[in-house]
């Protein structure tokens, strides 16, 4: 990747390559994503935009390995992060270079990582916030106890820390404290905690995570942490819920956040006031987020950069400003064109013809050629790649990039 | 393009001539609890609506969710009973609506030429189509239940209502979730124009739908609107599509209407502070992207309490001494102080406006007293206190008697319930 020698941008610290996941299904092979590229920088907000069922929640959920296989088949590619803090980088080991993008840091392909490193990873590293936060959320269990588990999976060392409890004591403490959280804590555990030394370990470490509990409730701005942590999920407001997922997601401090739609399930008033939470945690944080949306609007607010994605493939990425003010994909130009505006006469948007092609058993071409305006031979013969436009501006078209004999047939053995 | 035949009622019509009028219509859901289920209060959904709909115009209607559009519509649609309240309905007798003219008082030629006039187009069109029915039978039926149409007949007229809405004969014969989002909501407005009505009702058409299906589906409204002089009322909590349909549009705001005006006017020059923050919240393509978002604070209260005189002065971030201060502000602000909240004993009322807070102690008593002299409570609200003493653990507020908040007309058909006479920018 080119992008990474230029020293004065942050380092990429996530990458999606060539990644491709299909759905088998009656009528054949569902192409829902193939041959998704892009990359995210160290403390930047990405929008993914696209219409529904362009493949934006399942390169999302990729990341964390979320992806249910069956049905879902991972036909190819990777997911690449880079852990801030990791171990150093076996290839040069930690003075940065190429395959490191300079971070000297180790690179995980996330889809080829085992359960239990990827269960380190999700929650501390890397978390998600979903569109629907009830869904999320457990209806069974207290706000509280629910967050107090993050910090017990991922904290439990430094909880311990906090409440003063010696090495010893560790293990027994700390398990006994983890069932209890989970609402299993067993006969034993229940005698364990009247002993005088475990009763006091125990409710030290109670109060250490109530306190860490109630910080991060704090954070997004929850008037009164202490009672909704009392709380269930069903007693709170969905604009509550969905703070309660962004203090959930950021409370081990985690290096990138997947939020899918976050606010698209809340009212106008209420959607402003969580991305104004999400941005300003972010800056605060320096977390990376990639923020998935079908609202235009609002990825050009709050994103650094856009990724536009159409039937599984990433049609044009670039800096908000590029792609908005000069949209150089015929897909992005028609889907910015369709958003109703001042001094549009009624009846006279811009619409884009038909609709989104079934990915069953796709043929090689342009996905957009049977709506595009512009459409040429070459468009259903051959299937257009990312190629600059500008400085960080890509696009996949044929307009830009006319394909040539030669990197036809290139282009064709490579993919055979 | 086939035009069904017109009924008796258009014909007397003209454009611009009031086609139906809500006049102070409330509609109140009883709250019951306990195994009894007694009434234990009512969530006023609707509370003292009014504003007209004329022949060919669109009237928007905005708020955020639990504001009552919904309710609101499916009284207009003849849907629901209002609790009270009038409807009128011309039904070609001339065009002065008059006490006659009441749905609920029409005798029954009348009131089907109302039913079959009023169409609805609901947001979620999966639980509005029935998912066992063809598209034939789907659109067919009300030509079937008004006895317009049978047999190949009733085939021909399915078919030139699918072409009417961008679909075809090859569709009439596939079930709803055949089709796509979009494809679903045509066919619901295929339904909808069956009878070839004078107002169709579109509760949140193209929420749940992409940008780019959102345009198809708000042009083929806007044409048919332009074929057919129908009127539409439009539901939506998307301000740039109510910028986009709407001649007239109403901002609701817990049950009542806080706004109404000519669209533009209302955008350019919006006269209540809710219509102005919502205008506010609703990032702009065409915004400067570096604008800060102007955050409208807090949530929308309890309906079945709504807050005394203005219903918004919770959350206005404009608020006046005069806007409805009462004992509920203080509750609300202890709500947000875990330690003084879990003090409080009791109120006990004199009015709304008039209680004593009894604390477990002297010392919350005089901290709430404190905090409320304080820049902890809006100036607003410390203005608008007339006394504020403690006596032991007890705390006596007292706010200022205020005049209710009326709709005031603005400009040219502009009205808003506000104390503020402008806004000043
Ligand atoms: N569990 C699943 N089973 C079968 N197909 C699926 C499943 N999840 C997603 N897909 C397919 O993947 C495509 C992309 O889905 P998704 O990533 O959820 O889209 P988006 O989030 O952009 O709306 C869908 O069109 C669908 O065909
Ligand atoms: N059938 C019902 N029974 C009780 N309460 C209802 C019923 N329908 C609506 N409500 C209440 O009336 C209020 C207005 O609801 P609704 O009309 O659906 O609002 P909107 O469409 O603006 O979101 C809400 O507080 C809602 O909870
Ligand atoms: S590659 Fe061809 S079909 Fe695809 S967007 Fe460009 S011009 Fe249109
Ligand atoms: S009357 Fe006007 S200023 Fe007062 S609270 Fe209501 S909207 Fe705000
Ligand atoms: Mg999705
Ligand atoms: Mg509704
Ligand atoms: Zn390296």
């Amino acid at each position: 990747m080119t992008s990474n020698l230029e020293g004065t941008e942050p380092p990429v610290i996530a990458e999606v390559r060539d990644l491709r996941v299909h759905f088998g299904s009656k009528r054949g092979r569902v192409h829902a994503v193939d041959g998704v590229g892009f990359q995210i920088r160290d403390g930047e907000m990405l929008g993914l935009v696209g219409e529904t069922g362009c493949g934006k929640s399942v390169t999302g959920r990729a990341f964390l390995n979320l992806i249910p296989q069956p049905p879902a088949i991972i036909a190819g590619g990777e997911v690449l992060f880079r852990p801030r803090g990791g171990a150093a980088c076996p290839a040069c080991a930690g003075s940065g270079c190429h395959a490191c993008g300079q971070t000297g840091g180790e690179t995980l392909d996330l889809l080829k990582l085992p359960q239990d490193r990827m269960r380190q990873i999700r929650g501390a590293r890397i978390a998600m916030i979903f569109q629907d936060p009830g869904k999320a959320l457990n209806p069974t269990l207290t706000i509280g106890v629910q967050m107090a588990e993050v910090f017990l999976q991922h904290k439990s060392d430094e909880l311990l820390q906090d409440a003063g409890i010696s090495a010893d004591d560790r293990n027994l403490a700390a398990n006994a404290l983890r069932r209890i959280a989970h609402q299993e804590d067993r006969w034993l555990d229940r005698r364990l905690k009247r002993f005088p030394p475990l009763r006091q370990a125990a409710g030290r470490i109670q109060q250490a995570l109530d306190a860490r509990v109630a910080a991060a409730l704090a954070e997004t701005q929850i008037a009164n942490p202490l009672r909704v942590m009392r709380a269930y999920p069903h007693e709170l407001s969905g604009g509550m819920r969905q703070r309660v997922m962004i203090a959930q997601a950021l409370a081990c401090d985690p290096d990138l956040i997947i939020a899918d739609e976050p606010t698209t399930a809340l009212d106008v008033t209420i959607q402003a006031r969580i991305l104004e939470l999400i941005k300003t945690l972010q800056e605060r944080h320096r977390t990376a987020v990639l923020y998935i949306s079908h609202d235009l609007s609002l990825v050009r607010k709050v994103c650094d950069r856009v990724a536009v994605m159409y039937a599984g493939r990433v049609a044009e990425v670039g800096t908000v400003s590029d792609v908005f003010s000069n949209p150089r994909h015929p897909y992005t130009q028609g889907l910015l064109a369709a958003v109703p505006r001042a001094g549009a006469r009624r009846g006279h948007l811009a619409s884009i013809p038909g609709s989104v092609p079934e990915l069953v058993n796709p043929t090689p071409g342009c996905r957009f050629a049977d709506r595009c305006s512009q459409v040429m031979p070459a468009c259903t013969q051959l299937d257009p790649v990312l190629g600059s436009v500008g400085e960080g501006h890509s696009v996949a078209c044929f307009l830009e990039h006319p394909p040539h004999a030669g990197a036809a047939k290139i282009e064709k053995a490579l993919t055979e | 393009m086939m035009q069904p035949p017109k009924t008796d009622s258009t014909v007397a019509m003209k454009a611009g001539d009031t086609l139906l009028s809500v006049r102070n219509l409330n509609k109140h859901f009883p709250i019951k609890d306990g195994i009894l289920q007694k009434v234990v209060g009512q969530v006023r959904a609707v509370d003292g609506v009014s504003f007209d709909i004329r022949r060919g115009e669109t009237v928007g209607l905005v708020g955020e969710s639990g504001c009552g559009k919904t309710t609101l519509s499916q009284c207009v649609a003849g849907l629901t009973d209002p609790t009270s309240g009038e409807i009128l309905f011309n039904t070609g007798q001339g065009s002065q609506l008059g006490d006659g003219d009441r749905i609920d008082k029409l005798p029954k030629d009348r009131y089907r030429t109302f039913r079959r006039n009023v169409q609805m187009v609901f947001q979620d069109n999966f639980a509005s189509l029935n998912p066992r029915q063809l598209v034939v039978d789907i659109i067919g039926r009300p030509l079937k239940v008004y006895r317009e149409a049978s047999g190949s007949d009733l085939t021909e007229r399915v078919v030139a209502l699918l072409e009417q809405v961008g679909l075809g004969r090859q569709h009439l014969y596939r079930y709803p979730h055949q089709f796509s989002g979009g494809q679903r909501q045509r066919i619901s407005i295929a339904r909808a124009l069956a009878l070839d009505p004078e107002l169709i009702i579109l509760d949140e058409p193209t929420s749940a739908l992409d940008v780019s299906v959102q345009a198809q589906i708000l042009n083929l409204l806007g044409d048919l609107q332009k074929e057919r002089q129908l009127a539409y009322l439009f539901v939506t909590h998307d301000l740039g599509v109510v910028r986009h349909m709407a001649d007239r549009m109403i901002t609701m705001y817990l049950g009542k209407v806080v706004e109404q005006g000519p669209t533009e006017t209302v955008f350019q020059q919006p006269a209540h502070p809710y219509t102005e923050a919502l205008l506010a919240a609703k990032p702009d393509l065409a915004d400067d992207p570096d604008k800060p978002f102007a955050l409208l604070e807090g949530t929308i209260p309890d309906p079945a309490r709504p807050p005394l005189g203005c219903r918004f002065h919770t959350r206005c971030p404009r608020v006046t001494p005069s806007c409805g201060w009462e004992i509920d502000d203080i509750v609300r602000f202890l709500e947000a102080d875990e330690s003084l909240f879990q003090s409080l004993q009791g109120v006990e009322r004199r009015s709304a406006r008039d209680a004593d807070l009894i604390f477990k102690d002297p010392a919350s008593a005089v901290a709430l007293q404190e905090a409320m002299k304080s820049s902890s409570v809006p100036e607003a609200m410390r203005a608008a206190t007339e006394r504020l003493t403690v006596e032991g653990s007890r705390l006596r507020a007292t706010f200022s008697e205020v005049d209710e908040v009326q709709l005031t007309e603005r400009g040219p058909e502009h009205f808003a319930a506000c104390k503020l006479d402008h806004l000043s920018r």
